[in-house]
């Protein structure tokens, strides 16, 4: 019997995990709609780019 | 009219009487703070949602049970209660911290641990994650009911 997996790519991965931790730390640390927003934002941004940052870091040492 | 510079302005706002205060709005609540926080634990956003801030709850809500129905679909790893090392300790701590999603890990993840893919590594994370976030979720609703966060 086939067994449904949900595979993703390492970026859509890292996609989803960012916004729904970012979601819940906007949730715990801002109070108004504007910071929320804002907070969110940044917070998946910065998500991102330091993964994509520290993944080009590792890079060289994948050969 | 006999009122002194200190009565027309107290020197210490902070003691200033705040009606709608988080101490206040807490001390509405029939609950205790520990059922409050067995309650935010045991249903993710359950606590907040006591609590009256139902935005916030709802939030905890879709944060948790997505990390953790999506790792539980990428085949993640869950650490059962008997570990035979620390780190396996520590996995099911974090994992357990999910609440009602733990045992749910049954329905979703049927076929059990893919931990060969790259998708399922990440499912443990996810898992992983799913509880911590929990956790955090459980330390905001408790610090709600005894006052300390609006």
């Amino acid at each position: 019997m086939a067994v449904a997996t949900l595979l993703v790519t390492h970026f859509w991965a890292m996609v989803l995990f960012a916004v729904l931790v970012s979601l819940a730390l906007t949730a715990l640390t801002r109070r108004t709609p504007l910071e929320r927003v804002k907070y969110a934002l940044w917070s998946i941004l910065l998500f991102l780019l330091i993964g994509i940052g520290v993944a080009w870091l590792m890079y060289p040492f994948s050969h | 009219m006999n009122e002194t510079p200190e009565e027309k302005f107290p020197s210490n706002p902070v003691q200033a009487p705040e009606p709608e205060s988080a101490a206040g709005r807490s001390r509405k609540t029939s609950s205790g703070p520990m059922l409050i926080a067995l309650s935010a634990w045991l249903v993710p956003g359950l606590g907040h949602l006591l609590l009256r801030r139902t935005a916030r709850g709802i939030v905890f809500l879709i944060a948790v049970a997505g990390l953790a129905i999506l790792g539980y679909k990428m085949r993640g790893n869950v650490f059962p209660p008997h570990s035979t090392d620390p780190f396996g300790t520590l996995g099911f701590l974090a994992d357990a911290a999910s609440g009602i999603f733990y045992p749910l890990a049954r329905v979703f993840e049927r076929a059990g641990p893919d931990v060969a893919r790259a998708a399922g590594d990440y499912g443990t994370r996810f898992i992983a994650a799913a509880g911590i976030v929990n956790l955090v979720s459980v330390f905001d609703a408790y610090e709600i009911a005894i006052g300390r966060r609006v």
